[in-house]
């Protein structure tokens, strides 16, 4: 017997330890199961990584914050280093310099250093030189961004003085901060540039019906009105003035309106981490520029994943979405390193799934095994690529939903039908876009249960009704007739399940001289199995007694 | 075939048990010619049957019995019995022939094969449904007779994803680790994947409390008879408090429920951290692990609404000891565990369980819902792949010492482990797999998944031998059929879903040349030229099994068939596993190593304790100061090495046959009240047979309605393994997405020649519960494809009037 030749593994070294960074750590360790791969994760705080999704709950205070901390990547077989942050890349020795003054040396390099919190450029939120925008350091008492997990720790104990608050930004995260703050009790106003809320996402429609509903929920709404200054007194925030035209519909907030609070959150998006890559020589433009194959287009050992990324088919800024890369760039890295040279998978497409048969054939167990065996930590196999476009606001009982083709933004296309159910008087907005015969894209606003099935059958394609408008209301049909009424019951209704006994049964039985349960037990086994339908059973021989009743004619032919 | 001559009984009724399910309700059998019982007057009149039933007050069913076990006695009349032996002549037809010459040929036969292709070219296919005897004694006959490794049973379809878990988490997998009469005390009872209400039905009773206090939980895909359990149990519109919540998730992502529920419970800080310190082990990982589930994302996988999957985690953290409930249960079925996440799906709702503060706890708990008659007896005494009495593991060298002294062999004449049921089933006929089979209790080419491959095994073998009662789909295929005794005509011991041994008792002879598997195995052994001592008498080879499972996790040691006998006559509470020869329980001992767990769990189990569930009541004189058995396990500690419970990581996979655009559709499977398993039984009573009387599918308006296929339309289901043809019911009790099937039928009804053999990696257990397939709509009527030719005509009793069903006209 031979031994196989000896190989040195390709040193992977990622810089990054957030939600994708981690992922990234994780899928290759998982995925790698012969060594080929030596991967180090240089994470610049001192935390473990955390699930950022979940610092709009801990605002809200539906997630304790302990509760957020994810598993260490890959287990022993990934190298993680906590306060290192990366400083420099040497793309010609092909080495990373950290802070600490350790050098890295690697073959493949990952950036996926994420993104900080935009701050708009007003009187009272001025940078302070050498500081990095979106850290509080740089900002006034009383002003926080919502992006890290000091960010939430901060706003949270904020929450405790200042019984007045504004969030600033309508999107997705201010949306969420503004209902997890009012449901902390706080009087919160969201103030919001655009002419409607989350307007990357939904049309004026189901926007309007979103702004009322915060509205029910104590949030009062600010639209048309941009930040125009921070008032900082000592130090501190007291408020903002918001300018531009105003709300016409309400007048309120017009231009040069102050709205005093002692708690200001910004979410007014992000901007992709990218001093590194630039410092590096990378191509940058919003984010790291990358081709479909996640490498950088100025060099192909240079990756970037999640937020710093700027992939050819864009970026929402979902986790899915960085998830979905990690993934890809995982299954890459692995085929790359693997020996001899394989070549790397077809790809057939976005339904490109690891455990989906392509054509027909199943997973091998070698497969099933690997990806089922080391599945210490979150896989991503929930999440198929199809579905990391789904947005879903997380606000308690608030529920918004969009995904696909759908809502702001659409361009109708021929074949397509999109189909609508406004209802704001309820509270509720559903739009279902069908091609083809399957569900490409849907908004659901204040209708969790529609949400979830639109949900399922967008990210799975199962084949939608004949007539769409059925997907715009739940397909369960109002509850049948229950025992309790022996008048309105069918003459073919069980009755009595455990032994099959219908209300017909039961009549003849009657009709033949029964005139109790334990008569009607006797001849029909009814009411002998769990018991459950005693007293449907009684109320039944009660009511066919007192009617006198010969045996009813059918109602049913059974 | 003649009618049988029953020898004169006396007409003191028998004291038994049903003869399907894991509740194993009590009964009473009756001789017929000597008068009814009060409640023994059949609403349909039936063939003449030799014994009348009636329900016994028994905890499990308390008096209930469903109409399964209401018309079981028509099974021991079924009108095509097998009373003689048969064998397939020249002509390929099966002809009846004299025990010798059955016999004789089976062991010239076994003995050619084995000289050929050694020890492993013979292999032995159990079932669940057989007594502890006759399982124990097939094991003991396949590893000290055949010598050979290949030796798995029908219980890998159905218990060995809850029983890897178990096992896993707790050190020792008994289903349920508590009498199922606690149930009725705790405030919430969370049923994942399990459709009692149609399986079990007096199971109901003891979820009484919980729908009263509206936490009966149900998950499931379908709105099953056990879902609407949830709505109001006194009818009407749905009130606060009553009944409880029903999750519908896409089918095969179970998983994810059990994961976001704990994420919701860790987020919430509704977990019992004193618990966790005390008395698990790994936690901590597995918390992290679950923060990647937040309901939101789990909603987009499964398809429940994140605030349902909230509301849940808070109704039962409600009822969790430590938050001041009254207590609450999670309990497993059929629908999560046979997947190929079926293990850690089981894993998941443990860990759930653990953060709770609920299993080892009295009032409290997790477990499984074992389903076939014997499914518990039925893995712990030998007849698994890996396994020797007692639940030992095969490759465990003490425990092959211990057996092997037993059974009088040389340890190292003891096969190593065998492949489990579909690897053993995929291997039949090959190069170097077995080329004969023995099938006992087991209908598998209706039951086992990838059905048309199974049938292909089959016939690939040289030697097809099967014991069964009627001419199953499976005896059909044999060339040798040997008539076996059923329920009510034999002597022995089952376990049932609790882990409570009970007697199953003789009421009836069995008519013609019918002989019991414990004699036929003794000749089999003694024609085969086998040293090794094989009893025909129960209660003999019950105390063999005794001995053998003796200082095992399964410990029956303390146990007999006299001493069960005596506690039933004595009104005893029953007595549980394990059950050592000598020694005090557990739960009567001072505390352990461990100290016992914190929280009121003494007094918890004393309040449980009625008088007939009484841990340690005194029992008849013979066997007083003996181990009174053990209603409750894990009190004190876990059979785990360090006594505490391991929480283990596990993540959603999914499915591995999803749905795609050539199959977009999933498939789940499940039972029907009428019918049991592959049918085999339930088909020959005609009472039963008149109600559903054909395969059906279910499936949602929406559906039905876009591939063209009408309500009571001919409907074709087609996965990547074949295709299954039946009635189309239109429905929305199940999801547009997802079609429902029973699978108790052979033949082009047979939804398992569409299931999946792919199984868990870790317990091998099948993933008949989800596949993908294309709905369509079928020519009528359907032709018999080739490959089946006989099935229908064999399978379904030939002279009713059931297969036609009568219309009635409205006048």
């Amino acid at each position: 017997m031979t031994l196989p030749p000896l190989r040195v593994p390709q040193r992977v070294i990622v810089v990054g330890l957030g939600m994708v960074g981690a992922r990234l750590a994780d899928e290759l360790a998982r995925r790698d199961t012969d060594g080929a791969l030596d991967v180090t994760v240089l994470g610049a705080e001192p935390y473990e990584p955390y699930n950022r999704v979940l610092l709009s709950d801990v605002v809200a205070g539906r997630t304790d914050v302990a509760a957020i901390v994810m598993p260490l990547p890959g287990g022993e077989r990934v190298a993680v280093r906590r306060e290192v942050a990366a400083v420099a890349v040497d793309r010609t020795a092909r080495e990373v310099l950290a802070d600490d003054g350790t050098r890295h040396p690697y073959d493949h390099l990952v950036i996926a250093t994420g993104a900080v919190a935009r701050v708009p450029e007003v009187p009272g939120l001025a940078a302070v030189p050498g500081q990095g925008t979106g850290s509080d350091g740089a900002l006034p008492a009383g002003v926080h961004a919502l992006r890290t997990l000091d960010d939430a720790r901060e706003i949270v104990a904020a929450t405790v003085n200042a019984p007045r608050a504004v969030v600033v930004g309508g999107g997705v995260l201010g949306v969420e901060v503004a209902t997890g703050l009012a449901r902390r009790g706080l009087q919160v106003a969201l103030v919001h540039p655009g002419r409607s809320l989350m307007e990357r996402q939904l049309d004026d429609d189901a926007a309007g019906v979103l702004r009322a509903s915060l509205r029910d929920a104590g949030v009062s709404v600010h639209l048309g009105a941009p930040l125009a200054e921070v008032l900082v007194v000592g130090g501190r925030a007291v408020g903002v003035r918001v300018g531009g035209e105003g709300d016409g519909e309400t007048g309120r907030a017009s231009a040069g309106e102050v709205i005093g609070a002692g708690l200001v959150v910004l979410a007014c998006g992000t901007v992709p981490a990218t001093a590194l890559a630039r410092r590096a020589g990378l191509a940058v433009d919003r984010g790291v520029v990358v081709g479909p194959d996640l490498a950088s287009v100025s060099d192909p050992r240079v990756y970037a994943v999640g937020d710093c990324a700027q992939p050819p088919e864009g970026s929402r800024g979902l986790v899915a979405e960085g998830w979905d890369q990690a993934r890809r760039l995982a299954e890459r890295l692995v085929t790359l390193a693997a020996a001899p040279p394989a070549p790397v998978p077809v790809r057939r497409g976005p339904s490109e799934h690891l455990r989906l048969p392509h054509d027909g054939e199943r997973p091998t167990m070698a497969v099933r095994l690997g990806t089922l065996l080391t599945s210490r930590a979150p896989s991503d196999r929930g999440v198929d690529t199809r579905g990391t476009d789904v947005v879903k606001v997380k606000a308690g009982t608030l529920s918004v939903v969009s995904m696909g083709r759908s809502g702001a933004g659409r361009v109708a296309v021929p074949g397509e039908r999109a189909l609508r159910l406004v209802d704001p008087a309820a509270g509720r907005y559903v739009e279902a876009v069908v091609a083809d015969g399957v569900l490409v894209g849907a908004t659901c606003v204040g209708d969790a249960r529609v949400a979830a099935d639109l949900t399922a059958a967008y990210t799975r394609r199962v084949p939608v009704p004949v007539d769409p408008a059925f997907l715009l209301l739940t397909a369960v049909m109002p509850a049948a007739e229950t025992t309790s009424s022996p008048e309105r019951m069918p003459d073919d209704a069980t009755v009595c399940r455990c032994n099959g006994v219908t209300k017909h049964d039961i009549a003849a039985c009657v009709a033949d001289g029964a005139t109790s349960t334990e008569d009607v037990a006797r001849a029909t086994r009814a009411t002998t199995g769990c018991g459950s339908c005693t007293e449907a059973v009684c109320g039944l021989v009660e009511w066919l007694g007192a009617a006198g009743r010969e045996t009813p004619t059918p109602v049913t032919a059974r | 075939m003649t009618a049988a001559v029953a020898r004169p009984t006396p007409a003191r009724p028998t004291a038994t048990h049903c003869p399907y399910c894991a509740l194993q309700c009590g009964m009473d059998l009756t001789p017929a010619a000597a008068g009814g019982a009060p409640v023994t007057s059949a609403p349909v009149a039936s063939a003449a049957v030799p014994v009348t039933v009636s329900p016994r007050d028994f905890p499990t069913n308390r008096g209930g019995l469903c109409q399964k076990g209401w018309t079981s006695a028509s099974v021991l009349r079924a009108p095509d019995r097998v009373t003689t032996p048969l064998l397939r002549g020249v002509d390929g037809a099966l002809a009846p022939a004299t025990w010798d010459t059955a016999l004789d040929l089976i062991a010239t036969r076994v003995a050619a094969i084995q000289a050929e292709h050694g020890p492993g070219g013979v292999a032995v296919f159990g079932g669940g449904g057989l007594t502890n005897e006759k399982a124990y004694t097939l094991g003991k006959f396949a590893r000290t007779v055949l010598r050979t490794p290949h030796i798995d049973y029908n219980g890998r379809f159905c218990m060995a994803s809850a029983a890897a878990a178990g096992n896993r988490a707790f050190g020792l997998d008994r289903g349920m680790p508590f009498p199922v009469t606690d149930l009725a005390g705790a405030d919430v009872v969370v049923l994942l994947g399990s459709n009692v209400a149609e399986t079990m039905p007096p199971f109901v009773q003891h979820l009484a409390r919980a729908r009263a206090a509206g936490g009966l939980v149900v998950v499931d895909p379908r709105r099953s008879a056990t879902a609407r359990l949830v709505d109001d149990p006194q009818g009407g519109a749905p009130r606060a408090g009553r009944g409880g919540v029903h999750l519908q998730p896409v089918p095969g992502t179970d998983l994810v429920v059990l994961l976001a529920l704990l994420h919701v419970v860790l987020a919430e800080g509704l977990a019992d951290r004193d618990y966790l310190a005390a008395r698990t082990s790994g936690f901590d990982d597995v918390a992290r692990s679950v923060v990647a589930w937040w309901p939101e994302r789990a909603e987009a996988v499964c398809g429940v609404p994140a605030d349902e999957l909230r509301r849940v985690a808070r109704l039962l953290a409600a009822a969790s000891p430590s938050r001041g409930g009254r207590g609450a249960y999670l309990l497993t079925g059929r629908g999560v565990e046979q997947s190929t996440q079926g293990t850690a799906t089981v894993t998941a709702a443990i860990n759930l369980a653990l953060a709770l503060g609920l299993p080892g706890r009295a009032g409290s708990g997790y477990g499984c819902l074992t389903g076939q008659g014997n499914g518990q007896g039925g893995r712990e005494h030998g007849q698994k792949a890996d396994q020797l009495p007692g639940y030992r593991r095969i490759d465990d060298p003490a425990a092959r010492a211990h057996v092997a002294a037993v059974w009088g062999v040389d340890p190292a004449t003891l096969p190593g482990p065998g492949r489990p049921a579909v690897a053993l089933l995929a291997s039949l006929g090959t190069d170097g797999g077995p080329r004969a089979l023995f099938v006992h209790g087991s209908n598998l080419v209706v039951s086992a998944p990838n059905a048309d491959r199974v049938r292909e095994r089959l016939g690939a073998l040289d030697l097809l031998v099967v014991c069964d009662t009627v001419p199953s789909e499976t005896a059909l295929l044999a060339d040798v059929v040997l008539p076996v005794t059923q329920w009510a005509e034999e002597e022995g011991t089952m376990t049932n879903l609790e882990g409570r041994v009970i007697r199953r008792r003789r009421a009836v002879d069995a008519p013609g040349h019918v002989r019991s598997e414990l004699w036929i195995l003794a000749e089999l052994a003694r024609r085969l030229g086998s040293p090794v001592d094989f009893p025909d008498d129960p209660a003999v080879v019950f105390d063999e099994l005794a001995r053998a499972s003796a200082g095992g996790p399964a410990d029956y040691s303390g146990l007999s068939h006299a001493r069960l006998d005596a506690d039933e006559a004595a009104g005893g509470p029953g007595l549980f596993w394990p059950c050592p020869a000598t020694g005090p329980a557990r739960e009567l001992s001072g505390p352990g190593p461990l100290e016992r767990a914190p929280g009121p769990d003494n007094s918890r189990a004393r309040e449980l304790s009625g008088p007939r569930a009484g841990i340690g009541a005194p029992g008849p004189d013979n066997w007083r100061g003996q181990h009174p058995g053990t209603p409750r396990v894990f009190l004190e500690r876990f059979a785990t090495p360090d006594g505490r419970a391991r929480a283990v990581v596990v993540d959603h996979v999914g499915p591995s046959d999803d749905v795609r655009p050539d199959a977009p559709v999933y498939l789940v499977t499940g039972r029907v009240l009428q019918h049991y398993q592959s049918g085999a039984q339930t088909h020959r009573v005609p009472e039963l047979e008149r109600l559903v009387p054909e395969p059906y599918a279910e499936l949602h308006p929406h559906l039905g309605q876009r591939v063209g296929v009408p309500d009571g339309g001919r409907v074709r289901l087609t996965s990547a393994r074949g295709d299954v043809v039946a009635t189309a019911r239109w429905t929305d009790a199940v999801r547009p997405d997802t079609v429902f099937m029973p699978f108790h039928w052979g033949g082009p009804g047979s939804v398992n020649r569409v299931t999946t053999d792919a199984v868990d990696p870790v317990s091998a257990m099948p993933e008949f519960k989800v596949c993908a397939v294309s709905v369509a709509p079928a020519e009528s009527p359907e032709p018999l494809p080739a490959a089946a030719p006989t099935d229908d005509d064999s399978a379904v009793p030939t002279d009713d009037d059931s297969a036609v069903p009568t219309q009635e006209v409205p006048v």
